[in-house]
């Protein structure tokens, strides 16, 4: 890929949990608009790479890392772990969702709306015209636009998880993560899901850990391997 | 003979458990049997009627009323005293405290919880004069200092389960916010506080019930045998429990004991109340903050 393409640069990073290597100077790009899967044993610091990439590690007690990630951001490129950039912003333009489906206990409504709300959003139209638009694209809005003052926890597993997604989608990152999403699903909604990632790589660069290399044949541009971050490219002729 | 084993433990568990509620339901038969006979309007007010007595126009001489009032005060100021303290410090510990920290403080919690009741008393007690001598000689062992002492004593119960349900809350979910863009006190009131109200709860009724039970701290900190319903912070007051004592200690014929297992069962019932009141408070806090519309 040429540099036009380019979205995250990972520099000679290195990952430690208490006295455990988890990642050794991994070098990786990452493209724009493209579905790159993340593929390898178990352990190998998959999910971990992920919260490198938004910072969340440290929330995590006893991790450390070194080396450097740059992203652009806004049209800008950054080093995301430069003091003055804020980690919260960080986490507002590159979302996050989790490898098993974590509704928080409130309605599907607030659920979605809940990161507006962080950041500050009170304007109800705008709240409104937000969470029905991200429902939209995560395939929930027909399923659940009669019910959206029921609790959250009462949806099917897919419908969760796709919930999840919605909610990271309703602060319209430009990078989306995503931790073997479909990992709790039967095979009808990892199939929904599938066929929304492609479609959410026209506008997101999207990174999606997982285990199941006929999901990864089906959707993924490219392929990175741990433990070593070698990219093997993904093209039309293999799928 | 690993099958017989395992179909012994299950029935002695079974038995253990059918055991202590079986005490606590004969418990309260026991009490209820006693004492409702003698629950009536006499016994609450004694010769005054009822609703002067309520408006406080008249004092009541020979009844509990003013005890339950001044019951209901104690335990009240007790909780609210101590509520935003043990609560603010339970969050303290478990997100803010760096490790060495944690565990002296987890040191002095635990011994906090294990100090009788009656030296805390005496605490109290101390304190009352310490402020006599070099504050005001208005203040004496009263309803404020008997508050102050409890809170003391009811502190570790609701640090420890604020601690406990926060720190109970898993990995992922303390993340879910942080990773959508929370600060960390977002995190801390919108998820994980909401997320452990059930458990501060059990911490609020551990407390409620030691505050209106207790005795060794009140007798030496300003409850008195007849003082009617309180009317100041800083003035003696009536309390149940040591209604109860005095009677089950001095009293001179079985009708006067029986008023003592009547005194107990409004104990209890007052206690219900209060447990019913922190139930009704946890619901609507748990409401406003998740699943308001």
């Amino acid at each position: 890929m040429n540099d036009e393409q380019v979205k995250i640069k990972v520099t000679g990073l290195d990952f430690f949990y208490r006295d455990r290597r988890i990642l050794t100077n991994l070098n990786v790009r990452f493209e724009r608009n493209a579905i790159t899967a993340l593929v390898g044993p178990s352990g190998t610091g998959k999910s971990t790479f992920l919260y490198t990439l938004n910072r969340l590690w440290e929330n995590i007690p006893d991790a450390r890392m070194s080396g450097t990630v740059e992203m652009s951001l806004g049209g800008l490129w950054r080093d995301i772990y430069e003091g003055s950039y804020p980690v919260t912003e960080l986490r507002r333009r590159v979302g996050l969702v989790f490898q098993t489906p974590n509704p928080l206990p409130m309605s599907i409504r607030k659920n979605v709306a809940f990161p507006l709300k962080l950041a500050g959003n009170r304007d109800r139209r705008l709240l409104q015209d937000r969470i029905e638009q991200a429902l939209q694209m995560a395939y929930l809005w027909d399923e659940v636009k009669d019910r959206l003052d029921d609790d959250a926890r009462t949806l099917s597993g897919g419908q969760q998880q796709r919930l999840c997604i919605a909610r990271a989608l309703v602060l319209e990152p430009e990078v989306l993560l995503m931790d073997e999403p479909t990992s709790s699903l039967d095979a009808a909604a990892t199939e929904i899901i599938e066929t929304l990632l492609v479609a959410l790589k026209q506008r997101f660069t999207v990174l999606v850990v997982s285990h199941y290399l006929d999901q990864v044949r089906r959707v993924a541009d490219c392929v990175v391997t741990f433990p070593d971050g070698a990219v093997v490219s993904n093209s039309s002729e293999t799928r | 003979m690993n099958r017989f084993r395992e179909n012994a433990l299950i029935g002695v568990s079974w038995a253990c458990g059918l055991i202590l509620s079986g005490i606590f339901f004969l418990l309260v038969a026991y009490l209820a049997h006693q004492g409702a006979g003698v629950i009536d309007v006499k016994l609450l007010f004694g010769e005054t009627p009822p609703l002067q007595a309520l408006l406080l126009q008249q004092r009541v001489f020979d009844g509990l009323f003013p005890a339950m009032v001044g019951t209901f005060l104690l335990v009240c100021l007790s909780i609210v005293l101590a509520v935003p303290l043990g609560v603010a410090t339970g969050i303290y510990m478990a997100e803010y405290a760096g490790a060495r920290v944690k565990n002296l403080f987890n040191l002095v919690f635990d011994v906090l919880a294990g100090i009788p009741s009656i030296l805390v008393g005496l605490f109290g007690f101390a304190l009352a004069i310490f402020l006599h001598k070099h504050f005001s000689n208005r203040i004496q062992p009263c309803l404020l200092i008997s508050a102050l002492a409890l809170a003391f004593l009811v502190l570790p119960y609701i640090i420890r389960t604020t601690q406990a349900a926060l720190e109970g809350i898993p990995g992922e979910t303390r993340l879910t916010a942080l990773a959508l863009g929370a600060t960390k006190p977002q995190n801390l009131f919108h998820v994980l506080i909401p997320q452990s109200l059930s458990g501060m709860l059990s911490g609020l009724i551990l407390a409620i019930g030691r505050c209106a039970e207790d005795t060794a701290v009140i007798m030496l900190t300003g409850v008195v045998v007849t003082a009617g319903v309180p009317t100041s912070l800083l003035g003696p007051y009536e309390a149940l429990p040591f209604y109860i004592y005095y009677i089950s200690s001095q009293y001179a014929g079985p009708e006067e004991l029986l008023r003592g297992y009547g005194a107990s069962l409004i104990l209890l019932l007052l206690c219900t109340m209060l447990f019913f009141a922190a139930f009704l408070i946890k619901k609507r806090l748990t409401y406003l903050a998740l699943y308001r519309p």
